[in-house]
């Protein structure tokens, strides 16, 4: 089955679809997927933060679940460590076997 | 209410939140490439540059726009063509929220039009679809919402008065002084102060005095060769090349300073029979459309290319009057030793010969495709004489390895993390020579510049972190003992800055 979630760059006019198998994308995959689908490169120049577009609430856990039908935006920073962008962790790493905190999942979920 | 104590001042001032002057660099901070500022004073914004950075593709290339809402951009103005200053504006214009008013110089919006078309044309071939920051249809349509100002020519927007200087550099770029509310703004973009064969030198009249100063800092505390040094040089560098048998390669931005270097060949050439066996090539058919718009703005260029139009001029009506056979051109970029090369296809790749060809940075293209070709013979030499940029293969190539990756137009993905089993690579055996006609200001130059210009602030950009720092420190300590020393910041990309003013210049002390 194939969903989608709406996405923009935050100074972006237009959203794009970013389609995806199931009714939920992590946003761990949901980064990874908008780093490659912009050729963004290897991740290490940038930092990259995404939002809900009606709350614009962070999603800061990569393994929060985020339903199909939502809008969310992205922006895309300078990195704090410069040639050491914390988005290179979604071009080669692995989505993180636990949540950030259990806190935090009963806050997204 | 809130109020923030000024720590450096000797009387107490209440400093109004109002009265702050923000100012943030979305590119080109810390950084050479993606050139952008953004000015907020008195509820004004204005925006400076909308460049893309030659290292990276696609939105990757983009400044972080994400970090400023641009809906609130009241004027944005253009320093000059280059890709690192308006090769994003379509990007602007069409995909985000900005609505302000644009405005560069008539030159500059007469070759950025040609410009961002190829730029469009050179992506469309060498990368896919997705790294398309805009269509040629994007860029058309927006073309029509950009203003043309001349030189010294005052322009009121929203409060807010604009007015462009010669910056030297390249034809049309400005440096521009910017006026809100009493407050005079001096952006220099990219500016050199050395007389050359085309361009007025950058210089600002001097009774205007400006608060603030933003200017660039691309060759932080070095110093360039005299004029007539670095010449001979590159003719001895030229020469060398083609005596030993060799190819000489020269990649360069298609438009700007490669018109200086053909007027340098082409001198040497006519005064040299010798070299002209060894055809000199431009291969660039944007510089072709060009041309007309260099022959149109001769009027904005120096006395030396004015010069070279009238004695053309009178060449061609004595031949006129003599036999009524016109002997060419009046056009001094129209050249009589330099070939222009539409692709290379068309190219004879039969022994010694100079050849221009973009880009400057070698990303891909033409200047690419030649540099793999020649880079494995020793006889052949690159002569770098722009810039290099961080992360480009300009960059790269000037440690001289020993062998170069080869570009692919299919780039596989960069996510599998094998890219490095599918490189090809090629020796390199070619010479590397660095020497640089880039027409910015060297440490000298814009010391007394920022002297001239005389601002209590000084904010720093377009430069190396390395460039910067080293310039920053140096400036600091030629004011230390100055009782009313300026203040000198080199802010990062996105990092804001808070500098207080006081509202129409009028003194707010208190407690006095
Ligand atoms: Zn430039
Ligand atoms: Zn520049």
């Amino acid at each position: 089955m194939s969903s989608s979630i709406f996405f923009k760059f935050k100074s972006q006019k237009e959203p794009t679809r970013l389609p995806f198998d199931g009714t939920a994308i992590s946003v761990f995959d949901a980064k990874r997927d908008i780093i490659a689908i912009h050729k963004l490169g290897d991740g290490t120049d940038f930092d990259l933060a995404i939002y809900d577009e009606e709350t614009n609430e962070e999603y800061v856990d990569d393994t929060v679940m985020i339903p199909r039908g939502t809008a969310i935006t992205a922006r895309r920073l300078p990195p704090v460590k410069p040639g050491r962008g914390t988005a290179q962790r979604y071009v080669t790493g692995k989505m993180p076997t636990a949540a950030l905190t259990a806190s935090r999942i009963e806050k997204k979920t | 209410m809130a109020t923030k104590r000024k720590a450096d001042a000797s009387v107490d001032e209440v400093i109004d939140p109002s009265d702050m002057l923000s100012f943030i660099c979305l590119g080109g901070g810390s950084e050479v490439g993606r050139s952008c500022h953004i000015i907020q004073y008195k509820g004004k914004t204005v925006m400076l540059d909308a460049g893309v950075h030659p290292a990276y593709e696609g939105i990757s290339s983009l400044p972080f726009y994400d970090d400023f809402d641009l809906s609130t951009v009241d004027i944005l103005l253009v320093s000059h063509f280059h890709l690192d200053h308006a090769g994003s504006l379509p990007y602007v214009l069409t995909k985000t929220n900005f609505r302000g008013r644009v405005f560069m110089t008539h030159p500059t919006k007469a070759i950025y039009k040609w410009l961002m078309s190829d730029s469009v044309r050179v992506s469309n071939t060498t990368s896919e679809q997705t790294t398309q920051l805009f269509s040629e249809t994007d860029h058309l349509t927006s073309f029509s919402q950009i203003s043309a100002i001349d030189y010294y020519q005052t322009l009121h927007h929203s409060s807010i008065a604009i007015t462009p200087y010669p910056a030297g550099h390249v034809l049309g770029a400005a440096m521009f002084l910017i006026e809100i509310a009493g407050l005079k703004i001096l952006f220099t973009g990219d500016y050199s102060r050395e007389d050359d064969r085309h361009l007025v030198s950058a210089s600002l009249p001097k009774h205007i005095k400006p608060d603030i100063l933003i200017t660039e800092s691309t060759y932080g505390t070095a110093s360039h060769m005299p004029r007539m040094e670095k010449e001979a040089r590159f003719i001895s560098l030229v020469t060398s090349i083609l005596d030993r048998g060799g190819r000489v390669l020269m990649p360069v931005f298609a438009l700007g300073r490669a018109q200086e270097l053909l007027l340098i060949l082409e001198e040497y050439w006519e005064a040299h029979e010798k070299y002209r066996q060894y055809p000199i090539y431009y291969a660039s058919s944007l510089a072709r459309r060009c041309m007309a718009v260099y022959q149109t703005y001769i009027h904005a260029m120096n006395d030396n290319i004015k010069s070279l139009f009238r004695s053309k001029m009178a060449a061609i009506g004595e031949a006129a009057g003599k036999d009524g056979q016109a002997v060419g051109g009046t056009n001094p970029f129209e050249m009589r030793w330099v070939r222009s090369l539409k692709s290379l296809d068309r190219f004879d790749d039969v022994g010694g010969c100079v050849m221009l060809a973009a880009p400057g940075m070698m990303q891909n293209g033409v200047s690419r495709e030649l540099l793999e070709r020649w880079c494995p013979d020793s006889k052949n030499g690159v002569i770098l004489t722009g810039y290099s940029v961080e992360g480009t293969l300009a960059k790269s190539i000037l440690n001289e390895p020993t062998e170069i990756q080869a570009f692919k137009k299919e780039h596989t993905s960069r996510r599998s993390g094998r890219e490095e089993a599918d490189r090809v690579m090629i020796p390199r055996r070619c010479s590397i020579d660095e020497l640089s006609f880039a027409a910015h200001v060297d440490y000298g130059q814009n010391s007394s510049f920022i002297e001239e210009v005389g601002a209590k602030v000084i904010i720093l950009v377009h430069g190396e972190t390395n460039a910067m720092n080293r310039l920053k420190s140096a400036l600091l300590s030629k004011y230390h003992d100055r009782k009313d020393k300026p203040r000198i910041y080199n802010p990062k990309n996105c990092e804001e800055l808070f500098i207080p003013f006081k509202g129409e210049k009028i003194a707010n002390v208190v407690g006095k």
